[in-house]
């Protein structure tokens, strides 16, 4: 029995001790999902603790035969996409603009140049992962930061291999698109900014 | 071929999902095909970017404040414990308690007068239900038959109640649907 099991099977009996060592290793997972799909710092940390509430609440309908990872971030992309749901039927006021990741605030003077050129890259994902509708930028940062296989993201979402592979495909085309529409060419001006 | 089988192509290839005779096939057009080379050149750029980019991290002091939201599981385990419990004595004391009163009458119930003395009372309670609904129908339709003006503003009061339980559910229960 592994270490994750044992921290399972404590939490089961509600050790938070536990539950927390669970937290530790997934909270970087589940952020930055939460993260790219909420686009904002305060509401995917809010994302990302209550995919924990959630999970803590919900260990006893978790099936060992799969992946606890794979369980979490359904949960926690479950949560987003009602999130952002829900969001858009809200009228937002123009004087509150969404605050970003701490790690891309203004303070940038201070900063090195490096953290500075990570800002930008950051900045720039972000902007093109914005312009997806949330099934496909929940496709693509699977795809891309958790390297699930098609197999794992179509059982996390509920859905078919090739329903997952066609978001991805028009996501990429998407994406593709917005790039050669606004002269976008990221890779060049990430180096011209390191240059 | 066409160009949107050529862009299955490029996906297969972003994916590391492509054969040789395929990407030799892929290389060649876009060598011939200028709009495929330039999607092929935004498609890779975006990969190798997505693929660059670090995962974001949150504060160093996210697990202890998400630790101290937990709800605590233990109390209600013990609390969900407690009311199947509950569920399951509901269920088993009544009958308990019906076998035993059986067990004790049983001897009146053997009588078959006994039977047919419960038969007729219950067909007396129902006799009697049915002649105080019948006369409330009745005079509810002499009533009405009388005054046809106090039908006409029933039907406004039920429409006015639901009327303003609408309104209600919308402005008190779903508030953030409310624009400024």
């Amino acid at each position: 029995m592994n270490e994750e099991s044992i921290w399972l099977e404590q939490a089961r009996q509600g050790d938070k001790v536990a539950f927390g060592k669970l937290i530790e290793a997934y909270q970087g997972p589940v952020y930055n999902l939460a993260y790219r799909m909420m686009s904002n710092s305060g509401e995917a940390e809010e994302a990302a603790q209550e995919a924990f509430i959630r999970a803590f609440t919900r260990l006893d309908s978790y099936n060992p035969a799969h992946k606890f990872s794979t369980w979490l971030l359904s949960i926690t992309s479950n949560y987003c996409i009602d999130q952002l749901r829900k969001r858009r039927a809200i009228l937002l006021s123009i004087d509150e603009p969404l605050p970003p990741h701490p790690a891309l605030s203004a303070d940038q003077e201070k900063r090195p140049e490096s953290q500075l050129i990570m800002n930008e890259q950051q900045a720039m994902v972000q902007s093109l992962l914005e312009e997806l509708a949330p099934d496909y930028r929940q496709a693509v940062v699977l795809r891309y930061w958790h390297e699930l296989s098609y197999e794992e993201i179509a059982e996390m979402m509920d859905t078919t291999v090739s329903a997952i592979k066609s978001r991805l495909f028009r996501a990429r085309k998407q994406l593709a698109e917005i790039a050669l529409e606004t002269g976008l060419n990221p890779m060049e001006q990430v180096m011209e900014m390191a240059a | 071929m066409e160009h949107e089988t050529f862009f299955t192509l490029m996906m297969d290839a972003l994916d590391g999902e492509l054969a040789e005779d395929g990407r030799a096939e892929l290389e060649s057009h876009l060598r011939a095909c200028p709009r495929c080379l330039r999607e092929w050149q935004a498609l890779s750029t975006i990969d190798a970017l997505f693929r660059q980019t670090p995962a974001l991290r949150p504060a160093t002091d996210f697990v202890q404040r998400t630790i101290a939201l937990l709800p605590d599981r233990r109390l209600r385990l013990w609390t969900m414990g407690v009311m199947y419990l509950f569920l399951l004595l509901s269920g088993i004391i009544p009958l308990l308690i019906g076998a035993i009163v059986y067990t004790l009458l049983r001897p009146a119930f053997s009588q078959p007068t006994v039977w047919e003395s419960l038969l007729q009372s219950v067909e007396k309670i129902f006799q009697v239900m049915g002649t105080v609904l019948n006369a409330l129908f009745i005079s509810a339709g002499e009533f009405i038959g009388q005054n046809p003006a106090a039908l006409g503003w029933l039907l406004v009061m039920i429409g006015i109640v639901s009327l303003w339980g609408g309104v209600f559910r919308q402005a008190v229960i779903q508030p953030g649907q409310i624009s400024s």
